[in-house]
């Protein structure tokens, strides 16, 4: 009774299971034959098997060995099976950091600006910070304007470059004009060069990322309300930059699965658009 | 939801508009005087933004009396304490936002 409430115990944890079901065959008989326990490790009990109890010497020294080998054995099989277990938990964990790489790197990209991400958030745009920067250094803002084949639309900047100071608002303006006999709605990207100007080149207002409708042969002026941060005087990493470019370019829009628009152009060209095609991990979604 | 940035953990999961949105078109040319004469100053500055932030605003301000534009303050469009600004014409334009 006592016995079998002992067997029925719960095995605790795994390296104790050898311990517990060796224990509790031998736990009431106090024989003076127990084996002396070989020099290994001190939480593995050997089992001293029931039949071995009344036999000979040497029929008790085999079993002794056959005990010795199947102790060795399953506790070799137990440590298998936890690397088994480390491993493939290793493996299947690298697995998933490669799948979330891709976002990662995108909330990366969001946050700090890098590869011309145009930053947009309500912070950036608190009224202390549009205010000039008098004695900096005057920036070059050069503007670029590119559109897609299928778009039958011209679309230019009505003015080269701008010279601005950090932290003052500064308007451009874009023309497009509709050359088709269709109404198109089109919607346009944009990207800054150099890379490390982006988290410092803001956008107040524009006319990107948002459907753009163009009667047919109709001609309309874009504005753009943009300014760059002051804290760009401060970065020793931007000390050299005089130039930047400003590039939009506009793309046919469509419907995608969801109802919402987006361009109508090869996956590649659209971020090379955003300044995304020298790296690999591009495609989005 | 407007797309653009490259999509991120923001832009995939949460939709948010931006910041200001985007102008709207200015289909009939309401505002083209005063653009046109934006860009004859800044032709006339050699393209710097600084002299010309006064014929900037009036722009603005045409756009948001004709619709074109939500009225907003001035100071959120860092476009105060303009050097070179004609007291009467602040006055004009900074009435119109007030009573917005």
């Amino acid at each position: 009774m006592l016995r079998t409430a002992i067997l029925g115990l719960p095995r605790q944890c795994q390296c104790g299971t050898s311990f517990t079901q060796f224990t509790t065959r031998r736990a009431l008989t106090f024989s003076a034959h127990l084996p002396p326990s070989p020099p290994r490790r001190p939480h593995v009990r050997l089992q001293h098997s029931p039949s071995a109890a009344g036999a000979g010497p040497s029929q008790s020294a085999r079993a002794r060995a056959a005990g010795y080998e199947a102790a060795r054995q399953k506790m070799h099989s137990q440590r298998n099976r936890s690397l088994v277990m480390y491993s493939s938990a290793a493996i299947v964990f690298a697995l998933g950091m490669t799948y979330a790489a891709v976002p990662l790197y995108r909330m990366f990209c969001a946050a700090t600006g890098f590869a011309g991400t145009p930053q947009v958030g309500k912070g950036k745009f608190s009224a202390d910070r549009l205010v000039p920067v008098d004695d900096a250094r005057r920036i070059t803002v050069h503007f670029n304007a590119d559109r897609s084949e299928a778009l039958p639309w011209k679309f230019s900047p009505q003015q080269k470059f701008v010279n601005v100071l950090p932290g003052e608002t500064s308007l451009a303006f874009y023309r497009a004009r509709n050359n088709s006999r269709q109404d198109i709605i089109g919607i346009a990207t944009y990207n800054v060069t150099p890379d490390r100007i982006a988290p410092y080149f803001s956008k107040v207002e524009c006319f990107c990322f948002e459907e753009q409708k163009l009667l047919a042969g109709e001609e309309v002026d874009m504005p753009l309300l943009f300014f760059i941060d002051k804290d760009f005087v401060d970065d020793p990493a931007c000390r050299d930059i005089d130039d930047v470019v400003l590039s939009y370019t506009f793309f046919r829009a469509r419907r995608d699965r969801n109802g919402n628009l987006e361009p109508d152009a090869e996956e590649d060209v659209v971020q090379k658009s955003l300044g995304f095609d020298k790296f690999e991990h591009a495609p989005k979604k | 939801m407007s797309f653009g940035r490259p999509p991120s953990i923001n832009v995939g999961f949460k939709v948010s508009p931006p910041n200001r949105g985007s102008f709207p078109l200015d289909h009939d040319g309401e505002c083209k005087e005063a653009m046109m004469e934006y860009m004859k100053c800044l032709k006339q500055n050699s393209s710097t933004s600084t002299p010309c932030r006064v014929l900037s605003k009036q722009y603005l301000d045409c756009r948001m009396t004709k619709g074109l534009m939500d009225r907003d303050e001035w100071k959120n469009l860092g476009l105060t304490n303009l050097a070179g600004e004609d007291p009467e014409v602040k006055a004009k334009v900074s009435s119109r936002t007030d009573s917005a």
